[in-house]
């Protein structure tokens, strides 16, 4: 099937296979390495995307529900030089070890604020409660969240935010 | 430069691609042409191979081969021991669910798992034996039936007179701890690819600890030259011991030898659950006694360690657990006896601490209950026994400068609140619990572990510097060629921190090169907590040889842009080690240590069994901070894995059949789980053979959690959970076991 959506701001067009996940198409199809797939059941959230704004688990999500739609990628985030205020902090605040957990969890974050700009430190906790990382502990991505809160984050060159 | 580049919070060296993504993995490389392969594996956990039928699979659409044991030129390997084979013959044994029959490379990934799915395999199934201590039994089935017994290797360690020691104590605690199996679980499955480069070697692109040494086994795998034989490793998402052993990179290898062109592979998940190597559960009998005054005078422990179906590095770990089962203490009387046994289970093998994580659990319960027993604080009590700077340990040893344990234990306690009157410590107040069904206690938990390799085993590293100097002879730029695995933990930056001091450069100026064994150097394994000090030693050689050299260079105006030097670090030549006498166990066991101390305040719901873990207080000795954040993050990363050793982790196996099969059913703690507040001590005495006094810190930070918290739980509710993970469940039922 021939699937168009908006990826990263531009109009793309792939053809996929009914069964396709959203993963495997940004991955294999379109070449975009930084979603990861740690276990391929929606548990680890290192496939996080953002779906119309909204953060979903592409490893479980089929390609074909994001036809016509939005979808922003960890490659959509800071598409020249400059970085997103998340990845900024995620630098600042050590919060990346061996990075494979890293782009889902700064896309879980960006969702987070979207959603609530001034979350509360449990609501912090339940934003990232749903990515696995296990080298950091979380106490260093924790202090990075808590950095951007209150920057008026937004998706830039998205178009939607 | 005017400032030091130690003990700055200098920015990862990698961290910029890993936020952005771009930064790839062994998954995220492609090749043109290439195809993708699926491995068979086997069905049962104990079997003959009868026969290997692959004609319905080889029909199936997109197959281009199917590889089985006729493939492999030598079919025999094992990191330390070879006893396991890379594709199991006709007529051989499957000795665990993770041994492989066959290889089917295919066009596409959905195509070669496919026909891995009608790959016929006729077994006779044998009996498993999933016990280590029934396999040590005469009589129990053989995992492998050309050895006399399933006992891998005894330990023994004899020293003083242990009888005369009980006798003499006034206060005896005995008791029987079990510690689970543990998934590594690093978020990165097992993936990679192989492919002949330019030069015809086989090359495998895989996340491996130890590249050089994986080449030395391909090459006798294949029967090729060292030199026809490559590896290149690009960033590796979490290793923790899983990937010090093969797992990948020999089926890689065999599928680009065979096949001539790239084939790739990626476990899934579950494959990784079922088929990869774990940390040992051990099987632990402790009897320890003191004197009124405090002082243990005399320990009998047993541990036995299930090592799977192959020895992989079982054998290493074993030693080093025996080394730590007494824990830090000066003991003048001890009799260990320590097993490794071959089962029907997973493979056990390397995980963060080596063998010095599971002793904890038994022997800082133990500590605890002779304090119980005896009245005494638990900080005042491993205050009397800890070992210091000389102290002789049970192997006969004595402790080297730079043993800062109990500076650990001080600057923890004193951080949670303990003081200290007319010589005697006191707990602090707990303050008053969340709600009338819940209980607070408070743990301590002391602990330590070897820097490096051990028993004899020559601990080397080389690195090669190039200085680049611009037109007026300054250093422009600074390569470092080392094989040191970057999985995370930060070594790469810390190298560059110390390249920076030693050469007196911005670390902004010094780059790493990618690990690639047709380039760099051996610097051993990123294991044992090793590559600060050992690789930092041989940095730090290197680096101070091309400053001699670019300092004559300048002095003589000989015009170079270009200084090189190399430089190989022995650690025998500062502190040679030697292996366990065989019948004492007296010996020169590690070249360097590092140590902490964590405290753990909890509350623990005596309804539901609940642990709810409210603050804990760590403490590391690292020797010397090289970054203060990266300090914090591998602590951090500690705790979570102690967490999850003492309360959430545990990989079950039934009859050698894994229970536990995805990541949904393991509970890796999440961000929820966590100790709410952490408060980390650095603790800086230095090893004066370390770079710049520093020791490692990797593995040392993951061993004191769980037994911190298991105190922890005692304290709070007056239960001894000896088979951790404490879950809701066994906290409970021991509750009612106490009602």
């Amino acid at each position: 099937m021939r699937l168009r959506f908006t990826l990263n701001g531009k109009p793309t067009e792939v053809e996929v296979e009914p069964y396709e996940l959203l993963a495997e198409v940004l991955r294999e199809r379109l070449g975009l390495i930084g979603t990861k797939i740690g276990c391929g059941e929606g548990e680890c959230g290192a496939c996080t995307v953002l779906v119309d704004g909204t953060s979903i688990l592409s490893c479980i999500y089929p390609a074909a529900k994001v036809q016509g739609r939005t979808v922003t990628t960890i490659e959509g985030l800071s598409p020249g030089e400059e970085l997103h205020p998340v990845q900024e902090a995620f630098i600042e605040h050590f919060a990346a070890q061996c990075g494979y957990c890293t782009p889902g969890l700064v896309m879980s974050t960006v969702a987070l604020l979207q959603e609530n700009p001034h979350p509360g430190y449990g609501e912090i906790l339940e934003g990232l409660s749903g990515n696995l990382c296990r080298c950091t502990g979380y106490y260093q991505i924790v202090e990075a969240v808590k950095a951007v809160i209150g920057q008026g984050l937004g998706l830039r060159g998205q178009g939607k935010s | 430069m005017d400032t030091s580049a130690l003990g700055q919070p200098i920015t990862r060296i990698d961290i910029q691609t890993k936020v952005r993504g771009t930064r790839k993995f062994p998954q995220d490389f492609n090749l043109p042409g290439q195809l993708y392969g699926a491995v068979v594996w086997s069905a049962y956990p104990h079997a003959r191979v009868r026969r290997i039928d692959t004609h319905t699979a080889e029909a199936m659409p997109g197959v281009v081969r199917i590889l089985t044991y006729r493939d492999v030129p030598r079919n025999e390997y094992g990191i330390n021991i070879r006893d396991q084979t890379l594709l199991v013959p006709e007529g051989g044994k499957v000795r665990w669910l993770g041994d492989r029959i066959a290889i089917v490379v295919a066009e596409s990934e959905r195509q070669a798992r496919a026909a891995a799915e009608k790959v016929q395999v006729e077994y006779e199934v044998l009996p498993v034996v999933t016990d280590p201590r029934e396999a040590m039994r005469e009589g129990s089935p053989l995992v492998h039936e050309d050895r006399e017994t399933n006992i891998l290797r005894h330990v023994r360690v004899r020293k003083g007179d242990v009888e005369a020691g009980f006798a003499h104590s006034d206060v005896v605690v005995e008791d029987v701890y079990i510690t689970p199996m543990v998934e590594h679980a690093y978020l990165q499955p097992e993936a990679g690819i192989g492919y002949i480069d330019e030069e015809g070697r086989v090359t495998v692109i895989a996340a491996a600890q130890w590249p050089h040494d994986d080449l030395h086994q391909i090459a006798h795998l294949l029967q090729l030259p060292l030199e026809q034989v490559r590896e290149i490793v690009p960033a590796i998402g979490g290793a923790f011991g899983g990937r010090e052993d093969m797992y990948i990179q020999h089926l890689l290898a065999l599928c680009a030898f065979v096949v001539r062109r790239p084939v790739k592979i990626v476990f899934t998940r579950e494959e990784s659950f079922r088929n990869t190597g774990k940390r040992h559960p051990f099987y632990f009998r402790y009897k320890w006694g003191a004197t009124r005054e405090g002082k243990i005078v005399a320990v009998e422990i047993e541990g036995i360690s299930d090592a799977g179906a192959y020895a992989s590095t079982s054998i290493p770990v074993l030693n080093n657990a025996v080394s730590f089962m007494a824990g830090p203490y000066a003991i003048p009387n001890a009799k260990i006896d320590g097993y490794a046994v071959y089962t029907n289970n997973a493979v056990t093998m390397a995980m963060r601490g080596f063998g010095a994580t599971q002793p904890p659990v038994a022997y800082e319960q133990q500590a605890d209950r002779l304090a119980e027993a005896l009245g005494m604080d638990p900080v005042e009590f491993r205050l009397k026994n800890l070992l210091e700077p000389g102290t002789e340990t049970v192997l006969g040893n004595r402790m080297p400068p730079g043993t800062g344990i109990k500076e650990t234990l001080l600057q923890a306690a004193r951080a949670a609140g303990w003081r200290e009157e007319a010589g005697r410590w006191i707990r602090p107040d707990l303050g008053t619990p969340s709600a009338p069904y819940k209980r607070r206690g408070i743990g301590v938990a002391c602990a330590y572990k070897n820097v490096g390799y051990s028993f004899g085993f020559d601990d080397r590293s080389t690195a090669e510097v190039e200085l680049s100097l611009d037109e007026s002879g300054r250093i422009g730029r600074v390569t470092v060629a080392i094989g040191a695995a970057e999985v995370g933990q930060g070594v790469h930056t810390a190298l560059q921190q110390i390249a920076a001091e030693a050469l007196k450069v911005d670390p902004a100026r010094v780059r790493i090169a990618l690990v690639d064994t047709s380039r760099v150097p051996d610097a051993g394994s990123s294991s044992a907590s090793r590559h600060v000090y050992t690789s930092g030693n041989a940095v730090l050689g290197a680096c101070r040889l091309a400053y001699e050299r670019w300092q004559k260079a300048l002095r003589e105006e000989t015009g170079e842009r270009t200084v090189r030097a190399a430089y190989t670090f022995h650690g025998r030549d500062l502190r040679p080690t030697t292996p366990y006498d065989p019948l004492t166990g007296q010996c020169e066991p590690h070249i360097s240590y590092s140590f902490g101390t964590q405290i753990a305040l909890v509350e623990v719901d005596i309804e539901t069994g609940e642990v709810d873990l409210l603050k804990m207080w760590t403490s590391t000795d690292v020797g010397r901070v090289i970054n203060p954040p990266m300090v914090l993050g591998q602590v951090a990363g500690g705790v979570h894995m102690g967490v999850g050793y003492a309360l959430t982790e545990h990989f079950i196996q039934e009859g050698g059949y894994v229970r536990t099969r995805r990541l949904s059913e393991y509970a890796v703690p999440t961000v929820l789980d966590m100790p709410r507040e952490l408060v980390n001590v650095d603790v800086e005495v230095p090893d004066p053979t370390g770079p710049f006094g520093a020791k490692g810190l990797g593995e040392t930070p993951t061993l004191p959690t769980a037994p911190a918290i298991l105190n922890a739980i005692a304290h709070a509710v007056g239960i001894r959970i000896t088979e951790p993970p404490a879950t809701p469940e066994r906290v409970w039922r021991a509750l009612q076991g106490k009602k």
